[in-house]
């Protein structure tokens, strides 16, 4: 009789594991889109408090949150699958809104920068205000090689994240000799040097920017056309959803190597004690200003696909405002937790969308956002979970 | 020739004792609490609006175009009041991360000024565009050929009487030995009745005060403010003290002098200076802090197992 038993829940087990990893990727999209689709404020705070209600339901109850992560951690495979597959099918259930897909992509876009911020920020505890900066220095590059030189999106694309990582890894040399306030000081200087030069320089346009950068093309099919998939017409936004979606994609793999690797293990021993760090062998010099190069990498990318995206850009986008809203998902979201990262990003770019008649005080709200959150919940939305070695 | 360089001399001197107020403000309040205040700038051009504000309530109340002594009177008040705000703000927000991660109370405190920043934009009337801001003192001599406003004199007159009477403060009186008690051991000040809390308290009306006193100035050099331009001011009265090494009250003072003329000689000589002089002062304390991570006159602390 045991014999029979324990197999036999095992594979309950498993369905009821599966069934749970699909309830709530479903949920969650179910719930992104009904957020991306409500016009009426009520109905969003109505979201907003459901959200807050589930998460004090498991804050309260831990036993959901700890069923739910061991059904994802048992269901790895599953669970990707049906992840990228909802992510594909996401714009056929907008209603063609391409209102709904700019959000996406721009949620999506910040949702890399919070990712790239969160390597130094949330793994290594080194405070970056330039992340803004790097991110407007892989948009220019990319918008100069394509309208001075005809250089393709897929060309610019690589060589716009090699000039912003050297930029990042200029950046990361003033790190081997400051630490903490100093340092900070010294990325939001960085922040401003840029944005003036940007503002002031001919060749980048000055003030007014740079205007008229062309969409990217693939075999043929023009970004800027609708995407037409199984005869179905997508808004031109399809394009530029699924391209970034690629990017958040690439971004998490990015994290998770190296979170696991030995990287991420020396980062997250900067975090806990530089010197112990040190005196175990650590090259941190060389990790913290690794963490400037990855950071501005990634952030490289996500500027090329904002300024091909937006077909404009200006110093404006790029401000030390924009660093300190990065900032504040990653705060928000939760340190060093990518999941919490990618929310924070999504919630902090889509609220203040949607609460229009509140979107003069949006940046009000990040500070104090940033202020309620470092009193209250200094761990953030997601807080960061124990490293597991081995398996 | 000589003119414009004694011109130039003059600009750089007034700059140099504006910044110089805020910027010993940011030492005070790392060398005594030790977190970086960064909202201080913030704090600091909250007087220039308040004064303003004030000024037109007493014309309002009195019905009557603003007078000297009324706007003196505003002046002296906003004064007063932003060093509460600062006390306000340490209750608040800042004494909550006295135990926590340096990092946590600098990004609190960068967010602090961003709230501030927009507070004024929206609550001040018109908050978004400039206001002008009068200058108390008007009129001119003229000495070696060179036509010296009074503003500016006053300016650095009052620059020097502030950081002066700072300095006697701290290094004379009884609250200044229990400051200065408070900053070297928070516990063994305890331990001899001084209450660490009370002195915070102090420190911070201090410093937000002077500061306020170097934002009104600001204010009235430039002759207009924005909510905005305190972004700027922050930056470089911080700049200055960590240039000259945070925690120093001398350090603050050759910083802002070293800052203030460079960004005077770039304005001088650059074309399009103007334009590039932020680029040209953050660059410089990059290279201070590469060079010399500690500020120029700053001690190394060098951490032992």
């Amino acid at each position: 009789m045991t014999d029979m038993t324990v197999p036999a829940r095992a594979t309950l087990g498993t369905a009821s594991g599966l069934a749970l990893v699909a309830l709530t990727e479903v949920a969650g999209a179910a719930f992104l889109r009904q957020f991306l689709l409500v016009d009426d404020w009520r109905a969003v705070v109505g979201l907003l408090a459901l959200f807050g209600g589930a998460l004090v339901a498991m804050q309260r109850l831990p036993a959901i949150e700890a069923g739910i992560e061991q059904a994802f951690g048992a269901n790895r495979r599953f669970a990707v699958l049906l992840g990228v597959a909802i992510v594909l099918a996401f714009p056929f259930v907008l209603q063609n809104s391409s209102y709904a897909l700019h959000l996406l992509i721009i949620a999506q876009l910040y949702a890399v920068l919070a990712l790239a911020l969160n390597f130094q920020l949330g793994s290594a505890n080194i405070p970056n205000f330039a992340t803004g900066a790097s991110y407007g220095i892989g948009a220019y590059a990319s918008a100069l090689l394509a309208l001075h030189w005809d250089v393709s999106f897929w060309l610019a694309l690589p060589a716009s994240a090699v000039v912003a990582t050297i930029f990042g890894f200029l950046l990361g040399i003033p790190s081997m000799r400051t630490r903490d306030s100093y340092l900070a000081l010294v990325t939001i200087a960085f922040g401003v040097v840029v944005h003036q030069l940007l503002n002031n320089l001919e060749f980048t346009g000055g003030p007014n920017g740079l205007v008229g950068i062309p969409a990217p093309e693939l075999f043929g099919h023009s970004f800027a056309s609708p995407l037409v998939i199984f005869g179905h017409s997508l808004p031109p936004q399809a394009n530029f959803y699924y391209l970034s979606a690629l990017l958040v994609g690439v971004a998490i793999l990015f994290a998770g190597r190296l979170h696991h690797s030995r990287i991420g293990l020396a980062w997250n021993a900067l975090r806990a004690d530089e010197l112990a760090a040190r005196c175990q062998g650590i090259n941190t010099t060389w990790y913290k200003v690794l963490a400037f190069a990855v950071d501005a990498f990634l952030a490289g990318f996500a500027g090329t696909i904002y300024a091909f995206y937006v077909g404009f850009i200006s110093p404006d986008n790029f401000t030390f405002l924009v660093s300190v809203t990065i900032m504040t998902m990653v705060i928000a979201g939760g340190m060093d937790n990518t999941l919490g990262v990618i929310v924070g990003a999504f919630l902090l770019t889509l609220l203040p969308e949607k609460l229009r008649a509140f979107s003069d005080y949006r940046i009000l709200f990040f500070g104090i956002t940033v202020i309620a959150f470092l009193m209250i919940r200094p761990q953030g939305i997601f807080p960061q979970r124990l490293r597991r070695y081995g398996g | 020739m000589a003119e414009q360089l004694l011109q130039q001399i003059l600009n750089w001197i007034t700059l140099g004792s504006i910044y110089a107020l805020i910027a010993v403000g940011f030492s005070l309040l790392f060398g005594v609490l030790n977190i970086i205040h960064f909202s201080h700038g913030d704090v600091a051009l909250i007087a220039p609006f308040l004064a303003l504000a004030l000024v037109q309530t007493f014309a309002a109340a009195l019905g009557a175009a603003a007078t000297p002594g009324t706007m003196l009177l505003a002046v002296a008040l906003a004064i007063a009041l932003t060093g509460l705000l600062g006390i306000l703000l340490d209750f608040l927000v800042i004494q909550r991360f006295r135990n926590a991660p340096a990092m946590m109370a600098l990004v609190a405190t960068v967010a602090l000024g961003i709230v501030l920043r927009e507070l004024i934009r929206h609550l001040f009337p018109n908050g978004s565009n400039p206001h002008a801001v009068p200058r108390l003192v008007q009129g001119s001599i003229d000495a070696f050929g060179v036509t010296v406003p009074l503003f500016n004199l006053v300016a650095i007159a009052v620059s020097v009487l502030c950081v002066a009477g700072l300095f006697v403060l701290l290094g004379n009186t009884r609250l200044g030995l229990h400051i200065k008690a408070v900053s070297q051991d928070r516990d063994a000040a305890r331990l001899l009745s001084i209450a660490p809390g009370k002195i915070f308290r102090i420190t911070f009306f201090i410093a937000s005060a002077v500061g306020a006193v170097g934002g009104l100035f600001f204010a009235g050099y430039a002759g207009i403010v924005r909510f905005d331009f305190s972004i700027d001011v922050g930056l470089i009265g911080f700049s200055a003290a960590v240039v000259g090494g945070l925690g120093s009250m001398p350090g603050a003072i050759i910083g802002s002098l070293v800052i203030a003329g460079l960004d005077t000689l770039v304005q001088a000589t650059v074309p399009n200076g103007a334009a590039y002089r932020l680029v040209f002062v953050f660059l410089l304390v990059i290279g201070v802090l590469v060079f010399r991570p500690a500020g120029l006159f700053g001690r190394t602390v060098v951490e032992k197992v």
